[in-house]
């Protein structure tokens, strides 16, 4: 995955300077985050007690068993939920949208609460496919919500998701409270990769490939960013492009719920940032935004790691901090520039 | 102010009429008791507690509080589960008690015709003062209860005081004298206390242990409650405090649900007995064996515990949701023992 981090050669006309380097950084700085994260824990797994142990010892076992598929998680999930901001914000035509901002989170904890209650014995496969169906009837939803909005002011879509989001969640809440499930519901929705090892992340490939769908579709999405007519003038098939994009960030958001759990922010800003570096052209950003994405969760996984050694604190806790930070410094940015 | 509120007026009212009520009947069943040449004890038992008076949310006020309580109450309504195992171990019943809190293993306490007074944390107050109950007892989840239940019946606080083995000593012995009950009160006290020192014998020998909770998937230690005293004597805190495992970490903070770790912090700690409480079994969201699936795994079946077949499943309904009671008490010693061999 660090490949991806690397800026693409083969863009179009950029509408802004390359920026190589900024690429370069991004991707020098997961390098270091990956090597840092297979070395940190509670268990001694060092270079040097690699070397000393030989490939029997506990620290090489540990290494393949816990470090590398935690790394990994925290990549796949840091990459696909940058992704799926990215697609969302392209198939809204608004900036600040994200699978936590449409309710689309939302609507897949709902279809996890299904599962809890009525096929609790369930195989994860099965609880990530009624997430992920959950979530696709909430981007539907909220699509059809939004174009119900008569004005497309920038910060009323957001809004109408949120409130969305809203509603559904006190469903959820109220029939987890009813049925004395809500302790639970917040344990298993709170983000966090402190039981990942080897067997409990794999659910995350799914993600992975949507990845890599996105960015076979970069190009259609940039053009659906454009407009419904503009892309139907350019012979796009809008309906088609736009159901791919509403399955991608549907699986995506269902399969890091049911590994990880709920991760806010993550999907707005990253794609914000990478689109203020290098503009808005989906083919020359999907990498930077996955490799961006991977930085910042593989970043916060580490410092959830160390700082309550050796215990844990949830991801979300320190991804929700960092996350609203920026997406504070976003929003000022923003409003500082229209007037 | 000088603006009489009507509910107030009510209460008061309905709050007078029991008093009298109940210092007629009192009367005449005392007047009864006299002529009876045998029958020479009070009829009524004195209890007193520190009532938090302030709100949920504020700083803890504490006033002390005493409540005179009828002796062999007939109708007794219980929010706190331990007091509904008491009862049941002490051949009462209670006639009400939040029923969808009820655990399995103490259903027998409960009267056939037991009726629902609510959640562990509100009461369905029109019903219970349809019922007319003569004693109502609170504690833990419900003590915010007091002020509108002791306008229906006497109430009292029986939820934590002290330790574990404190607050079971207390509830057991005040019970049994509620109920006329003393020598069996006693009695099963010293059972449980030998039960218990049996229990620590065992334990002394057994190692270091660790106690683990798991919810939705993911691990929290348990801890042994603060040095010193301290109220978060719960859960996780009985393995060490009640039955003096020796902990494998000395330092996790006492939160009642335990701090977040990892698979490898199980394998490196390693202790040589893994206690471990499913949570999603005690709230009734998983099947038996959810928290078996979750640890077995490579990382730790090289754990020294599951190498000495020492991962013990604690039941989840006992050590988790009832704090006290003589059955109760009785399973976590069971509990424990399961290392004896």
């Amino acid at each position: 995955m660090t490949l991806t981090a690397s800026a693409p050669t083969s863009a179009p006309a950029p509408t802004r300077p390359r920026r190589t380097w900024v690429g370069a950084l991004i991707g020098a700085c997961l390098v270091a985050l990956v090597g840092v994260s297979l070395f940190v824990g509670v268990s001694d797994v060092s270079p040097l007690s690699l070397l000393t142990g030989g490939p029997d010892s506990s620290a090489a076992y540990l290494l393949v068993a816990s470090r590398i598929p935690r790394t990994l998680a925290a990549i796949l999930v840091g990459a696909s939920l940058g992704i799926a901001g990215l697609i969302m914000q392209m198939l809204v035509r608004n900036r600040f949208v994200e699978p936590g901002t449409t309710g689309v989170s939302e609507f897949a904890t709902l279809g996890m609460l299904v599962t809890i209650v009525f096929w609790p014995g369930m195989a994860v496969v099965g609880k990530m496919g009624v997430a992920a169906v959950f979530g696709l009837v909430g981007t539907w939803v909220f699509l059809r919500v939004v174009r119900a909005v008569p004005v497309r002011q920038l910060v009323l879509v957001p809004l109408v998701g949120i409130m969305l989001g809203g509603v559904v969640g006190a469903v959820t809440t109220f029939f987890a409270y009813r049925l004395d499930l809500l302790q639970s519901l917040g344990q298993w929705a709170q983000g966090s990769f402190a039981t990942v090892m080897q067997g409990r992340y794999e659910m995350l490939w799914v993600a992975g490939v949507m990845v890599v769908v996105a960015w076979f579709a970069a190009d259609r999405f940039s053009v659906i960013g454009m407009g419904e007519e503009f892309a139907t003038n350019l012979g796009l098939d809008y309906r088609r492009v736009v159901a791919v994009g509403m399955v991608i960030v549907a699986v995506i958001t269902a399969a890091v719920l049911v590994t990880a759990g709920m991760i806010p922010f993550l999907g707005l800003v990253v794609p914000n940032v990478v689109s203020l570096i290098i503009g808005d052209n989906v083919r020359r950003s999907i990498p930077w935004v996955a490799g961006l994405g991977a930085v910042f969760v593989v970043g916060c996984d580490i410092v959830a790691r160390v700082v309550r050694f050796p215990y844990e604190i949830p991801l979300s806790v320190i991804v929700g901090i960092v996350g609203a930070l920026l997406f504070l410094w976003l929003l000022l940015r923003r409003r500082s520039r229209a007037h | 102010m000088h603006i009489t509120r009507p509910i107030a007026t009510l209460s008061l009212v309905a709050a007078s009429a029991l008093v009298l009520a109940g210092c007629s009947s009192a009367g005449e069943e005392a007047a009864e008791a006299a002529d009876a040449p045998t029958a020479s004890e009070a009829e009524t038992v004195e209890f007193s507690w520190d009532r938090n008076i302030a709100g949920e949310d504020e700083e803890p006020e504490l006033e002390k509080t005493t409540v005179e309580v009828p002796k062999n109450p007939e109708k007794i309504v219980a929010f706190e589960m331990s007091t509904v195992d008491t009862i049941g171990a002490l051949g009462g019943e209670v006639a009400g008690a939040p029923l969808d809190s009820v655990p399995d293993y103490l259903q027998d306490a409960l009267a056939d015709d037991a009726f629902n007074a609510g959640t562990l944390f509100e009461a369905d107050l029109i019903e219970i003062e349809a019922q007319q109950p003569d004693l109502i007892v609170i504690g833990g989840r419900s003590s915010g209860l007091y002020e509108d239940l002791s306008e229906i019946a006497p109430t009292i606080d029986l939820g934590i005081a002290g330790t574990y083995t404190e607050t079971l000593e207390r509830n057991v012995t005040f019970l049994g004298e509620v109920l006329g009950a003393e020598d069996e009160a006693a009695s099963a006290l010293e059972d449980l206390e030998a039960g218990i020192d049996e229990a620590k014998a065992v334990t002394a020998e057994a190692g270091t242990g660790l106690g683990v909770m798991v919810s939705g998937g993911e691990l929290s230690a348990l801890a042994p409650s603060e040095q010193g005293g301290g109220s978060a004597n719960v859960r996780g805190g009985l393995l060490y405090d009640v039955f003096g495992v020796e902990p494998v970490v000395e330092d996790i903070a006492s939160a009642t649900h335990g701090e977040p770790v990892s698979f490898e912090f199980l394998l490196e700690k390693n202790p040589d007995t893994l206690w471990v409480v499913d949570r999603d079994v005690a709230t009734g969201e998983a099947e038996a064996g959810a928290a078996a699936e979750v640890l077995d795994n490579d990382i730790v079946k090289q754990t020294a515990a599951a190498q000495n077949d020492r991962i013990v499943y604690l039941d989840p309904v006992a050590w988790y949701i009832v704090y006290g009671g003589i059955e109760t008490t009785q399973l976590l010693i069971d509990d424990v023992m399961q290392i004896a061999s």
